[in-house]
């Protein structure tokens, strides 16, 4: 069994295990090594290592009562819990909590899918709902209504929502936080309350308007631990007649300038309604000697990448998204974007597919970008890509938001490649996603492993990525548990005010400090070493 | 050879339509919570196996990361799809459910409970 949760006691640890257990079920608590282990974070960087951050056990309920109840018994006993919904955040930590010794509070046997309305186009779920869950409801019922889907699809809704993950289609689906509407939350206290339209019992309209009246106070739920979120509400996309999927290529590096000006334009005045990746085919390609000395420099000129991009016949930038709607108004779309961008010698247009829906099972067997349409797949995790070649074991996220400008994408990746290089790393692929119309959020995958000498490599690539970044003004969006303090101490001004914002809700809301201890660094007043 | 299952979606039983063995399943049809009382072990484990292994194992998919990246491993020496597999023990299914390998995840009990292990190994052993 392992080590009972800092503060308590054997005996205690056990009392409130046997609590727990009373609630859900004995099958439902979890307390052996063997089962415990299983809530490890597969992606660990700290994998092995003293600081690796362990459950001291997990309970996993049915309902919202069940939930109330545990919540009680975790105040009793001071007991730290820690939510998972799905427990597939990896990347970002997975399901290991952030306060080794935690119990987590395993949310995916709650998975129900509450509510979908066709006629209003959103849906009301609980935690354990998975993008496949969803995706296949709407398809068995013939619904023709899409959700936005996170890459890997048995991410949860509400889980990757709660912490503000994103996708591929609309503008209003995309942000998976923005799209939600209306939330009920367990507060560390155990009482229950609804958000928005959802605070008045007779209201008709909890998914369909988010502020109710007063305060609007959804955004404190995500990254953070004020709560156990129990259900969700969010808005669907209609199923639209075609999706084009397009591509743009422009031949030189500095023609990301007036790309990326030229795309944002568009997506600001919503002609682009999806999300639009730039990626560079030159930089992304074969590790060559000569690319690799190019991505090394810290700022090789264009001149000598456009020397480099003639040499192996790539275009330098090449933009992918994709156009919803009735399909003469996508091809009017479509002929106006070529127009917009027609002044950038050597723009070249591409048509990579035109979907039309509904698609036949073959059809969603066949497509390859799967998200882009609603679809949700694990085709993106990574797999041995040559005979013999070790496979990768997992990776962290490192994705600072930049300004849309072409030449910010430039500087950004000449600083990482030289950041990558000087660790002995091959340079992360160029790509700035525009998930939304106003930041480019530029992917850098950081490679972890289960020894800890590279561990040890890839935490300082990790730290130096962040803080280097930083200094420039290009923080990240959201960032793995071992970081979090990392992460959050940028956001600096005014010597910490808005991490001091975050302490005085904390201590208001969960007084006791049960609820996710140490999650985005806010810690309870009797765990903060300034208060201890 | 035809084969049925019931699948508890939601709360709500329905049953999938009997299809041959060599039809392909959607790839919308897969992932549910699989009743317990479900056809045979064997059929339970098709079941289980298409809700939380076939995204990645599927046959014949150049998209699957897991049947492409044991294709790569095995070189045709074994089949790179797990259902063609004649050699897998249940210790061995067992082994990389609970401990992952490489970038796949172990999985929790609530994801896949004791017993559904128990029937995935069934299926992946039976003809």
């Amino acid at each position: 069994m392992p080590n009972p949760p800092p503060g308590l006691s054997e005996r205690q640890f056990r009392n409130a295990l046997t609590q727990l257990e009373e609630i859900v079920g004995r099958e439902w608590v979890f307390h052996t090594d063997e089962d415990v282990a299983l809530y490890r974070d597969a992606y660990s960087p700290l994998w092995g290592e003293d600081e690796e951050r362990h459950a001291s056990a997990a309970v996993a309920p049915t309902s919202v009562e069940e939930v109330q109840d545990i919540v009680r018994v975790a105040n009793e006993f001071q007991l730290p819990l820690y939510p998972i919904s799905t427990g597939r955040n990896l990347t970002y930590g997975g399901s290991a909590p952030v306060y080794s010794g935690s119990v987590v509070l395993d949310l995916k046997r709650m998975n129900r899918i509450l509510e979908v309305s066709e006629r209003d186009k959103t849906c009301l779920v609980e935690p354990g709902v998975s993008y496949f869950d969803m995706y296949r409801y709407l398809r068995q019922n013939n619904i023709r209504l899409w959700v936005d889907t996170a890459d890997p699809g048995w991410g949860g809704l509400i889980g990757n929502a709660l912490d503000r993950g994103g996708g591929y289609t609309g503008t209003d689906f995309r942000d998976h936080f923005d799209a939600h509407c209306g939330m009920e939350v367990v507060l560390p206290t155990g009482e229950v309350v609804r958000t928005g339209m959802g605070a008045n019992e007779d209201a008709t309209t909890w998914q369909l308007f988010k502020y109710g009246m007063g305060p609007w106070v959804d955004g404190i739920f995500s990254q953070s631990n004020f709560g156990v979120v129990t259900k969700m509400g969010f808005w669907l996309m209609e199923e639209p007649e075609v999706a084009k999927q397009v591509s743009i290529t422009v031949p030189r590096r500095e023609d990301a300038i007036a790309l990326v000006d030229i795309l944002h334009s568009l997506m600001c005045d919503t002609t682009i309604p999806s999300q639009t990746s730039v990626s560079s085919p030159v930089m992304n390609g074969s590790n060559d000697p000569e690319l690799v000395r190019l991505r090394s420099s810290g700022g090789a000129s264009d001149a000598e990448w456009n020397a480099y991009a003639q040499s192996v016949g790539r275009p330098f930038w090449s933009a992918g998204f994709v156009l919803y709607g009735a399909e003469k108004v996508v091809d009017s779309q479509w002929e106006h974007i070529r127009d917009r961008m027609s002044g950038i010698a050597g723009v070249q247009f591409n048509e990579t597919v035109t979907h039309r829906f509904p698609l036949t099972d073959d059809e969603v067997e066949a497509a390859p970008n799967k998200a882009r349409f609603g679809i949700p797949s694990l085709n993106l995790f990574g797999s041995r890509n040559a005979p013999g070649q070790q496979p990768s074991e997992g990776h962290l996220d490192f994705s600072p938001m930049i300004r849309p400008r072409g030449e910010e994408l430039i500087a950004l990746y000449d600083l990482t490649g030289k950041i990558y290089a000087d660790y002995g790393l091959t340079p992360s692929p160029a790509i700035g996603m525009m998930f939304h119309a106003r930041t480019m959020i530029c992917f850098h995958p950081v490679p972890t492993f289960r020894n800890a000498a590279d561990n040890q490599r890839t935490r300082a690539l990790f730290e130096t990525l962040v803080t280097s970044c930083g200094e420039r003004g290009w923080n990240i969006y959201r960032i793995h548990a071992h970081f979090q303090e990392l992460g959050m101490s940028l956001f600096d001004f005014n010597d910490h005010a808005l991490h001091r914002l975050h302490e005085r809700l904390k201590d208001s809301i969960d007084p006791r400090g049960v609820i996710s201890a140490g999650r985005y660094n806010i810690w309870p007043r009797h765990l903060r070493e300034d208060d201890a | 050879m035809r084969w049925s299952v019931l699948l508890v979606v939601f709360g709500l039983s329905m049953p999938v339509t009997a299809q041959d063995d060599t039809m392909p399943i959607a790839a919308w049809s897969r992932t549910a919570a699989i009743e317990e009382s479900a056809g045979s072990l064997a059929e339970r484990g098709r079941a289980v196996y298409n809700n939380w292994c076939d995204a990645c194992h599927r046959n014949a998919n150049q998209n699957a990361p897991g049947t492409r990246s044991l294709q790569f491993k095995y070189r045709g020496e074994l089949p790179a799809a797990l259902e063609e597999r004649e050699d897998l023990t249940p210790e061995l299914v067992e082994f990389y459910i609970r401990n992952g390998i490489a970038t796949m995840p172990f999985y929790r009990k609530t994801e896949i409970s004791d017993a559904d292990l128990a029937a995935i190994s069934a299926y992946l052993a039976s003809d």
